[in-house]
């Protein structure tokens, strides 16, 4: 009798060990944006009822409310690091070259969400902006995190100030020149505007505003030999129009309107042009609903009629180190299934699927409200000639959009002339990379 | 011999007397008291100093095996035109804004050290500054020194006002003079600045400025509104970028209400028999200060004046705000210029390169404040 209890006993310890095995909880730790947690927690309490984790996975949202990169590369030098982590295209390079991402071509293969070619589910530049040939043990490119969604740089506009102004709304086939023909006129005649305390164009010396009229004037990233293109013509003309709404004294910076950012002042109705990213639209929603508003894409160049955009996207990147790699793939996985991105597309995100921004039914193909209407535009700005990945190689954007940022505030606030502003900030670039061994001495002209 | 501390009173011991039982025990149980102390210096001090030593001597960019390259960072340092002026700013900053907090905080100590009604209130607010978050009162002051804010708006007011500040002034001083030569001559002892004569030439004086203006004398002058970017742009005063120039003012605002209540406690502590001494050989309130209380809390001193060394030698969470809309070149100094080699985007960490920036400003803040104990203000008080 006692040989059989203690049979059974063992039994049932085996037993209960392995149904406690089989429901060991594994935790899927995601760190990104804080600015991100209402909508990412919407989303993982969405996919949770869905079912779509693994049911003994536990997905906890980690904000990171600092300097994203800055976590990342601490995080993966500590080897102690999260399941999963956003990647900015600004600065993926950076971290695949790290040897600390993980490599997920194989992943995709095997997957059934997302391969077995990921260029089949998402968009191609938003598999290419995480693709990199970093690894000198894996011959071509490998990609290094899946976008999770994306954006591009259109011109928002209020309708009631350009109707009451009598003049027509800005289109996707304006030019420089029409676009500030159009501004200086609705800050004339827009009573409405005036007496809110606002200016037809609220824009600030920001260089990743500055810099789709400069490359789209055919200024490139560096000259030939290496050197800052800032004191191009190319660069100077666009500089020219991208400060003239300030010097002309029909735009005014957040600043001087009391504002954030422009986005603050469109909502606020204290500017009736604005140049932003799709992100706009959350703020118009919950801020001001009633407000009438339009997009259309950036302003073509007058002569060549071209025009350039960034293209801003984050991806989900999982570290060597992480203890659950295959798990962490597949929560993944959920994030960018179509019912995720559904999810997000119904609050206004552009989602990185194919499907969902191709299919005839989509709301970015058929919008149904002024809101759809404006996440189209910024969708199909993205898809325009000349959009190119926000990155800035090598050099850094640190460098690049530092010394531009100094020249486009000496020029809209010091006044300092457009050329002698351009010019420094050329030598100052050269200075910065020759001090980086970016450049030989010499190479450029520094003073 | 051996000069040691044990029990009541500084005792000079044998050095065979420390082996005695009673003598380890008690070094044994000071020493397991300190322990957590130790490990925690040595942890978190002694083995990351001896780690940036080493980095600061490599290659090294947190992801690949440091590599060893000599004193080629040090040497690099120098020829980095950007951390000259990181050097350069750093001792301008630590000069400028130790002296006038220091300077500041001690006077208003000693106004809040008066016995008069109320003046806990005026302790308290003094001191809100220093207690409220470093964001709050940056962005604070960031809204003051904006283009359209309230200092632009003071100064354009001065500028279109200052007719009348002139007028003002000189009636201040003319009615102070006739009143002050008034009373003399009818053999009163009257001071130059007789506090009620003084009220009476500052009311005589609005008066005037009143009936100049309501006549129609003295218009205000049309001036085009002040409207400096004081932390963007790349104007210099004195030679000090005004960037720089805003931080410093933001630090002084900032760090003088703790160093008062630093010096608050001093000056209580100054023996009331002094003052009093003094006051019979017939010190004036000046003398009073220059004489008694300056050389009775020259310790307190030294301690605030370290402490602002330190503190301004190693400045970094102001420029990290402010250099976001900053000219980089206008505000960076050596703190920063360590974070921003380590973080400095497009490339990998250069944690060689930082570490050797990082330990050059350890020396500069050690030989620093060792030269100001030397040649400034030392911590040896009027009783030495």
């Amino acid at each position: 009798m006692w040989r059989r209890l203690l049979i059974l006993v063992l039994a049932l310890g085996v037993a209960f060990t392995l149904i406690g095995a089989s429901q060991e909880v594994v935790t899927i730790r995601i760190v990104g944006f804080s600015g991100d947690t209402p909508m990412v927690e919407a989303l993982l309490a969405h996919l949770r009822d869905l079912g779509k984790f693994p049911p003994n996975v536990e997905v906890v949202w980690e904000p990171e409310a600092k300097d994203m990169r800055e976590r990342v590369l601490t995080d993966l030098a500590a080897e102690t690091v999260a399941d999963i982590y956003y990647i900015d295209v600004y600065w993926a390079e950076e971290a695949a070259k790290t040897g600390r991402l993980e490599p997920l071509n194989e992943y995709i293969a095997r997957s059934e969400e997302l391969g077995p070619d990921l260029r089949d589910v998402l968009l191609e530049p938003l598999v290419e902006a995480f693709e990199f040939d970093v690894n000198p043990d894996i011959p071509g490119k490998e990609i290094y995190a899946i976008a999770k969604d994306f954006n591009s740089l259109v011109i928002w506009y209020n309708k009631d100030y350009f109707q009451e102004a009598g003049v027509p709304f800005p289109d996707n086939d304006d030019t420089w020149d029409d676009f500030l023909r159009k501004a200086r006129l609705v800050n004339e005649r827009a009573l409405s505007l005036k007496a809110a305390g606002g200016f037809a164009v609220n824009l600030n010396p920001d260089p990743v505003r500055y810099l789709p009229f400069a490359f789209a004037n055919g200024m490139p990233f560096l000259l030939e030999d290496g050197c800052a293109p800032f004191g191009t013509p190319e660069a100077i003309e666009a500089a020219v129009f991208y400060t003239a709404p300030i010097l002309g004294g029909f735009g005014a910076t957040s600043a001087d309107l009391g504002v954030g950012w422009p986005g603050a002042a469109f909502t606020a109705e204290k500017a009736a042009l604005v140049n932003e990213g799709g992100w706009m639209l959350g703020p118009i929603m919950y801020d001001n609903p009633l407000l009438d508003f339009g997009a259309a894409f950036l302003p073509l160049t007058p002569d060549t009629k071209e025009r350039a955009n960034y293209l801003f996207t984050v991806g989900y990147a999982i570290p060597i180190f992480a203890e659950h790699k295959d798990l962490a793939f597949k929560v993944i996985e959920a994030l960018t299934s179509f019912e995720a991105q559904l999810f997000m597309l119904e609050r206004l995100a552009i989602p990185s699927r194919k499907a969902l921004v191709e299919a005839p039914e989509s709301p970015l193909v058929k919008p149904t409200n002024r809101f759809q209407e404006g996440a189209k535009v910024v969708f199909e700005a993205t898809s325009q000639p000349g959009t190119r990945p926000f990155t800035f190689g090598a050099v850094g954007g640190g460098d690049y959009l530092g010394v531009l940022g100094e020249a486009l505030t000496k020029i809209m606030v010091e006044k300092v002339p457009v050329v002698d502003a351009m010019k420094e900030a050329a030598l100052e670039l050269n200075r910065r990379m020759e001090a980086r061994g970016l450049i030989a001495p010499g190479q450029c002209p520094t003073e | 011999m051996v000069r040691t501390v044990l029990g009541k009173g500084v005792r000079t011991l044998h050095p065979l007397a420390l082996l005695k039982p009673q003598v380890l025990e008690e070094a044994g149980v000071a020493f397991i008291l300190l322990l957590p102390l130790l490990w925690t210096l040595a942890v978190a001090f002694a083995y990351a100093f001896g780690r940036a030593v080493y980095f600061s001597f490599t290659d090294y960019d947190l992801f690949k095996t440091p590599e060893w390259v000599g004193l080629r960072n040090y040497t690099q340092l120098f020829k980095d035109y950007r951390f000259i002026l990181a050097f350069i700013h750093t001792l301008t900053y630590a000069g400028i804004v130790t002296t006038f907090q220091t300077a500041l905080a001690l006077l208003l100590a000693v106004v809040v050290n008066r016995k008069i009604r109320g003046m806990t209130f005026f302790r308290a607010s003094y001191y809100v500054p220093s207690i409220s978050s470093s964001i709050v009162i940056t962005l604070i002051f960031m809204w003051l020194v904006h283009r359209k804010g309230m200092v632009n708006f003071a100064l354009t007011a001065i500028h279109q006002y200052h007719r009348h500040i002139l007028l003002f002034l000189a009636l201040v001083v003319i009615l102070q003079a006739i009143q002050v030569l008034w009373e003399r001559r009818h053999r009163l002892p009257a001071h130059p600045l007789d506090p009620v004569l003084l009220l009476i030439s500052l009311l005589g004086a609005t008066l005037g400025v009143v009936v100049a203006s309501w006549t129609g004398l003295l218009g205000v002058a049309q001036v085009s509104p002040v409207e400096i970017s004081w932390l963007t742009t790349e104007r210099k005063f004195l030679g000090i970028p005004l960037p720089f120039l805003s931080i410093m003012a933001l630090n002084i605002w900032t760090t003088v209400p703790t160093f008062m209540v630093i010096f608050l406690a001093g000056l209580q502590d100054v023996p009331r028999e002094l003052y009093e001494v003094a006051e019979l050989d017939g010190a004036t309130y000046w003398q009073k200060l220059w004489y008694v209380t300056i050389p009775a809390i020259k310790p307190v001193m030294f301690l605030v004046v370290t402490l602002g060394l330190i503190g301004t030698l190693q400045v970094f969470d102001q420029i990290a705000i402010t250099a976001g809309v900053a000219p980089l070149n206008s505000v960076i100094t050596l703190a920063y210029y360590v974070y921003w080699n380590f973080f400095g985007s497009g490339t990998l960490p250069k944690v060689g390169l930082a570490s050797a920036a990082a330990l050059f400003l350890a020396l500069l803040t050690l030989v620093v404040v060792l030269l100001q104990r030397r040649f400034g203000i030392s911590e040896k008080g009027w009783y030495s």
